[in-house]
């Protein structure tokens, strides 16, 4: 391979070599290029500068020069300029393109000119916005002090909170935040808010699906309470790169706005490997396990005393994978612990104490969720191993900017997992590299998310008869709030008629708010019981149900009891050697056809809403290490209705007839077809696969018409019970109640689904179906891979497929 | 089976958690009154004798009552005669000017809330202010009949509240003022009334008799502090949903019990702040007992009098407190005097308080640092620390002490001992160099 061996003779650096080496020792029992299938040497590249705009303050500009800032990049000069305008803008650069001198330059020297001006920054997290506060110190602290800037969040201690609401002329502070502990309380922000000129919102891209509809109606709210300080703010926002930053941010600020993305930044050496793990079936189409093997290339890496962060994508692989790391680092006698885990179960004190190891070097080698993706400053790693792809392109970069972020030369090296979107990725790197396909999407009208912003509105301010709130009517909305007690009418205007606080039972980062809390009944080491963590209402029916083991700083527990009704989970240290999967159950319902169209197959495709019913019936206990199912078990959890949206394509008869399969295998196929579906829409809409649900059912009686509930198979062999030739529903229904809008855009670009689909199937090297394309094969027809690719040829409308090449 | 759906379907759903009690709506209209006021307020108005007010941003409903005696029986059921006296005042607000001394100046205050969490949503439905007037309390309550009257309700409390320049609650620094100030800035157009001083009487009460009733609730003090008891009352937690129902069209009697409770609220306040005062007087302390002595004394030292705080806890351990409160007051007393510089006496106020308590386990460590910094004897401060462990080390057996407590308190004095252990076994060297001891020693 080309790219393979242009790569490992690149110019030696120590880093260089280092990474070289550890690639040489882990590919030396493979075939090269089928295991790393794509070397790439991402060259340094020159600064673009421009001088100092004359506008700036020249306490500022020196502030800056002290620092070693005399001249700015080419976009950070274009974006000064806008905020020195008063325009709305959204700066798109990558990692270390020095995004916050966009913001700090502009708002501070507004701030000298006038220190009456106020700014607000939000980030999406906590420990950002600690890592900004430092940053700001500095400059305060090189200007005199001038201006007072703090974070304000629910660490801040209760006495410090009046000081900073008189005193803060920059508050940052992250969006749960001002939803919970600033908008109700305006009144004592009225110098905010009175002078609020400036919001930043950084890490933009950050703020989709849920968490970016929610956003939005907390900005809605946030414009109201300015409004009526009589203040009007500009946003300055900042995005990791993604297809749509302006159309993200505009949706989020609801008015239009100028995108800055030429990046005049200069960039570090960096070597960025796509590592496939290496086939040992080819039949079946399995991988070595790339946990394994993402354990075995941080090991390479750690041995060459490389500082390595290794991401996972779930809480549990973070813990697997610090279990390995940890049994082959042990803490040299009396060290303290080298590798240690990060993820956002752990209590904030422990996170500190790891983020100040990491900069340290105290610490060797980190397991972290996407908790560490953002830019959290934990000082420069030499090298980043990502378990799996990290669900999007922009996660992923970010991820891999953790290494070497400042200088010098790094290393990313991403592990690919079977899953279909890993397999997509490594086999098409140009897919990676050359483009940014994707999308971030938004619903901030969700019925569900708008009506308790609506409710948190009129608890700060009634709602006035000329209100407006999204795109809904607000009048008519809240006469249906009236109705059921929440708020009342008089003298026009609708009052919060509750004595509850409606900012309390709403939390940003999902559409219900209930977490389970996880208790260890064993102790601390007094014995007495401990709270050792928490898990959002929908992952815990999949990690905490009974019997499961639930995983903690490499600890394993087992849990005992969960009660549904306290939200609580007892847990027990254990120490086994498997880990447990949970098995979920779906139906769905279709309760109105937003839009629909035949398309060639026959078939149809469609958007609407549903209702799905799902359950959790049972687990399998899967042991370390060899993958291996060794046990399953039934469970029975209450089952959850959830009204959302869905996208769904119904395959007609004629199709099936004209398929010239067994039954058996054109079930096959069309539960592979619809496996490889999710992932090409996960990998399109920028989610993740636990955003998407997929169900299969049988086509409606007709639109608008409420169908029966459809037992949805389990498995094919279930299905190929079913009658011979019903016209089966492929569901892809976003994974909250309401909706957070994925359908519309999948039902728009379902071509494209299509066509990725059918790419991503085809060039599967496998023989039968494997779970990197069509599923696992094992209880699969042999026939799978070839009956999904029959069905992706039938829907494709000859022509557009001609258009399209 | 062919049905709508209703995409509003899913806001039934969301019905707040408690259910609302199902309210049975008024058929008759309250003629003469604007379309938003529920139906009940002219019944409202019959019943309480109520009249509904007006100003330039509109109505509300006030109710004025005079109470011959502050509350029933009692030796503060009298107003005040004369001026407050100034050394009191000052241990309850230091920073009040001197017109707080007059009584004719004092304005009590209490609200009744639409909620308890505070926030911009929560309303001060009801707002009941009084004064001593003729021997007596004059109560008036201002009384927003729906949402929209609080313009004008915030207008005659600002009107009241110039006149009378001295604030007084019951834990209104931190909720009703706060709340009306919220209130205030609300409205955009009346500013927030300033008041020359605001004396809220929670903390000194607490101070007073927190130990010996346990909790500081106006009702408990009343009973207990005053000898008045309130008769029947309502439980606040069923305020809010009164209020709302009323407002949606329900009955106008449940809220009559609302009305009596601030009342008894501002009655209770009255009583009470004089008798605090009086407590805390330059003359006081004769009446009071032990606890109240104690309670004066940690008013007195948290003032920063010093001087008057030692001598008021040598006389309430005089006077015979309760063994824990005993404790507390020797601690503190032992404090104060160690600060002055009276070690010796300081010694024997920690001597007799050691033991398996928060208090005598400071004692212990007290008498440590004595023993190691000022008399420089480290291998008496160990013996003394190796007993402090000892004995911590029952306690948690025992369940005495918080496990945090526990393994902060363990750390400390385990710290302690390994440097006292260190130093014990330098000074034995030096001493050994020095040639003043043997080894035999």
């Amino acid at each position: 391979m080309a790219a393979s061996s242009q790569g490992l003779a690149t110019r030696a650096t120590s880093t260089l070599d280092l990474v070289r080496e550890a690639l040489g020792a882990l590919a030396a029992r493979y075939q090269l290029d089928e295991v790393l299938t794509a070397i790439r040497h991402l060259p340094a590249r020159e600064a673009k500068y421009r001088s100092m705009p004359a506008w700036v303050r020249p306490e500022l500009a020196e502030a800056y020069r002290a620092k070693g800032v005399e001249k700015l990049y080419s976009h950070q000069a274009e974006a000064t300029e806008l905020a020195r305008a008063g325009k709305d803008f959204v700066v798109v650069t990558p990692t270390a393109s020095g995004k916050t001198l966009c913001y700090n330059l502009p708002v501070l020297s507004m701030v000298l000119e006038n220190l009456d001006t106020r700014a607000l920054y939000l980030f999406p997290t906590k420990a950002l916005a600690q890592d900004q506060l430092a940053e700001l110190h500095d400059l305060a602290t090189r200007l005199d002090d001038r201006f007072g800037v703090f974070t304000y969040d629910g660490d801040t201690p209760s006495d410090a909170r009046k000081a900073i609401r008189e005193r803060g002329h920059v508050i940052l502070t992250n969006p749960d935040m001002l939803h919970t502990g600033i908008l109700p309380h305006h009144t004592k922000w009225m110098r905010l808010f009175e002078n609020l000129r400036y919001i930043v919102l950084d890490e933009l891209h950050t703020y989709r699906g849920v968490f970016g509809s929610h956003l939005t109606n907390v900005l809605r709210r946030l414009r109201r309470i300015a409004e009526f300080y009589g203040s009007r703010p500009q946003f300055i926002c900042c995005s990791a790169t993604i297809a749509n930053p302006g159309e993200l941010a505009s949706q989020l600020i609801e008015r239009p706005i100028s995108t800055v993305d030429e990046n005049g930044a200069p960039a570090a050496e960096k070597l960025f490997v796509f590592y496939n793990p290496p086939m040992v079936n080819r039949n079946l189409g399995i991988r070595r396990s790339y946990l394994n093997e993402t354990t075995r290339v941080a090991k390479e890496l750690l041995s060459r005393k490389l500082q390595t962060i290794v991401f996972a994508n779930s809480r549990l692989h973070t813990e697997v994978l610090l279990t390995y790391l940890q049994q082959a680092n042990p803490p040299q006698p009396g060290g303290s612990q080298p590798i240690r885990g990060y993820r956002g179960g752990y209590l904030p004190g422990e996170r500190r104490e790891i983020e100040r190891g990491l900069r340290e070097g105290r610490v060797r080698g980190v397991v972290a969720t996407n908790a560490l993706e953002l830019g959290l400053d934990i000082g420069s790693l030499d090298a980043c191993v990502m378990a799996g792809y990290a669900g999007s392109i922009a996660s992923t970069w970010q991820r891999a900017g953790r290494a070497g972020r400042r200088s010098g030369t790094s290393c990313a090296v991403l592990v690919a997992s079977s899953a279909p979107l890993d397999q997509f990725i490594v086999q098409h790197p140009d897919y990676f590299f050359e483009r940014t396909p994707e999308h971030a999407y938004i619903q901030p009208d969700n019925l569900e998310i708008l009506v308790n912003h609506l409710k948190c509105a009129a608890f700060e301010l009634p709602i006035a008869p000329e209100d407006r709130f999204g795109g809904v009517d607000v009048q008519e909305l809240c006469a249906r709030l009236a109705e059921v007690g929440y708020l009342h009418l008089s003298g026009g205007n609708w009052h919060w008629a509750q004595g509850a606080y409606p900012a309390d039972t709403v939390s940003l980062r999902s559409v219900t708010s209930d977490n389970f809390v996880i208790i260890n009944t064993n102790g601390d080491d007094q014995g007495a019981p401990e709270v050792i963590g928490e898990v959002d209402f929908s992952s815990a029916l999949t990690t905490v149900h009974p019997k499961a083991i639930y995983l903690h700083q490499g600890q394993q527990y087992h849990v005992e009891r969960m009660d549904f009704e306290q939200r609580k989970a007892y847990v027990k240290p254990v120490d086994v050697d498997y880990y447990t999967d949970a098995i979920r159950y779906t139906q769905v319902r279709v309760l109105e056809i937003a839009d629909e169209q035949r398309i060639a197959g026959p078939a149809a495709r469609a958007h609407g809403d549903v209702l799905t019913r799902s359950q959790v019936i049972g687990f399998k206990k899967i042991k370390f290490f060899t993958n291996e199912n060794v046990g399953d078990g039934k469970l029975e959890l209450p089952e959850n209705e959830m009204h959302t949206t869905a996208f769904w394509i119904t395959l007609e008869r004629a199709l099936l007839e004209s398929l010239p399969f067994a039954l058996s295998e054109r079930q096959s196929g069309i539960f592979g077809l619809l496996y490889a579906l999710e992932s090409m829409a996960a990998l399109l809409l920028m989610c993740d696969r636990r955003d998407l649900g997929t169900a299969f059912g049988e086509r409606p009686p007709g639109a608008g018409i409420e169908t029966e509930w459809q037992p949805t198979p389990a498995t094919p062999r279930e299905a190929a019970e079913m009658k011979e030739f019903f016209e089966p529903n492929l569901y892809l229904y976003d994974a909250y109640p309401g909706g957070i809008g994925f359908s519309e855009p999948l039902y728009r670009v379902h071509d494209l689904l299509l066509r990725r689909t059918r790419e991503l199937i085809a060039s599967c090297p496998c023989e039968n179906g494997c779970p990197s394309c069509v599923g696992p094969a094992g209880e699969k027809s042999e026939r799978t891979k070839e009956a999904a690719l029959a069905i992706l040829e039938r829907l494709s409308d000859p022509n557009e497929a001609m258009a399209a090449e | 089976m062919s049905q709508a759906y209703d995409p509003f379907s899913r806001l039934t759903a969301l019905k707040p958690v408690r259910r609302r009690v199902a309210v049975q709506r008024l058929e008759e209209d309250t003629p003469g009154l604007r379309p938003d006021v529920p139906a009940g307020a002219a019944r409202l108005a019959e019943i309480l004798g109520a009249t509904a007010r007006s100003n330039r941003f509109g109505e509300y409903l006030a109710l004025r009552r005079w109470f011959s005696e502050v509350i029933d029986g009692g030796s503060e059921s009298a107003a005040p005669e004369g001026m407050f006296d100034p050394a009191a005042l000052r241990l309850i607000a230091p920073e009040a000017p001197k017109e707080a001394a007059d009584p004719q100046q004092w304005l009590f205050l209490d609200t009744e809330t639409t909620g308890i969490s505070g926030g911009t949503g929560t309303y001060p439905f009801l707002v009941g202010i009084a004064w001593w007037d003729a021997g007596g309390l004059e109560v008036e309550q201002f009384f927003m009949r729906e949402h929209s009257e609080e313009h004008s309700l915030l207008v005659a409390l600002a009107e009241r509240m110039a006149e009378r320049r001295v604030l007084v609650t019951f834990n209104g620094k931190s909720f009703d003022w706060p709340l009306l100030e919220t209130r205030y800035r609300m409205t955009r157009t009346v500013r927030p009334p300033v008041p020359r001083a605001h004396l809220d009487f929670l903390h000194p009460a607490r101070n007073l008799w927190r130990q010996r009733l346990g909790s500081a609730r106006l009702p408990e003090l009343e009973r207990h502090v005053l000898g008045w008891n309130r008769g029947p009352d309502m439980m606040s937690e069923l305020i809010p949903s009164i209020y709302f129902d009323f407002v949606r069209g329900g009955p106008p009697e449940p809220l009559v019990p609302i009305f009596q409770h601030n009342q008894m609220d501002l009655r209770g306040l009255a009583a009470l702040a004089s008798r605090v005062l009086s407590a805390v007087g330059s003359t006081a302390a004769e009446g009071c007992d032990a606890l109240e002595i104690f309670g004066v004394s940690r008013i007195c030292e948290r003032r920063g009098e010093a001087v008057r705080a030692r001598t008021l806890y040598e006389r309430s351990i005089a006077a015979e407190l309760p063994p824990e409160t005993d404790r507390a007051a020797r601690r503190a007393l032992a404090r104060l005097i160690q600060r002055e510089g009276d070690f010796a006496r300081a010694i024997d106020l920690w001597q007799g308080i050691l033991g398996n308590t928060r208090e005598g386990f400071e004692a212990y460590e007290q008498l440590a640092i004595h023993y190691e910094h000022r008399v420089k004897e480290p291998h008496r401060a160990a013996t003394l620390t190796k007993k402090a462990l000892t004995e911590l080390r029952k306690a948690h057996r025992l369940g005495l002490v918080a496990p945090a407590a526990y393994r902060q308190q363990k750390q400390r004095f385990e710290k302690r001992l390994a440097r006292l252990e260190r130093k014990a076994g330098r000074t034995l060297l030096d001493a050994m160099a020095a040639g003043s001891v043997g080894l035999a020693d």
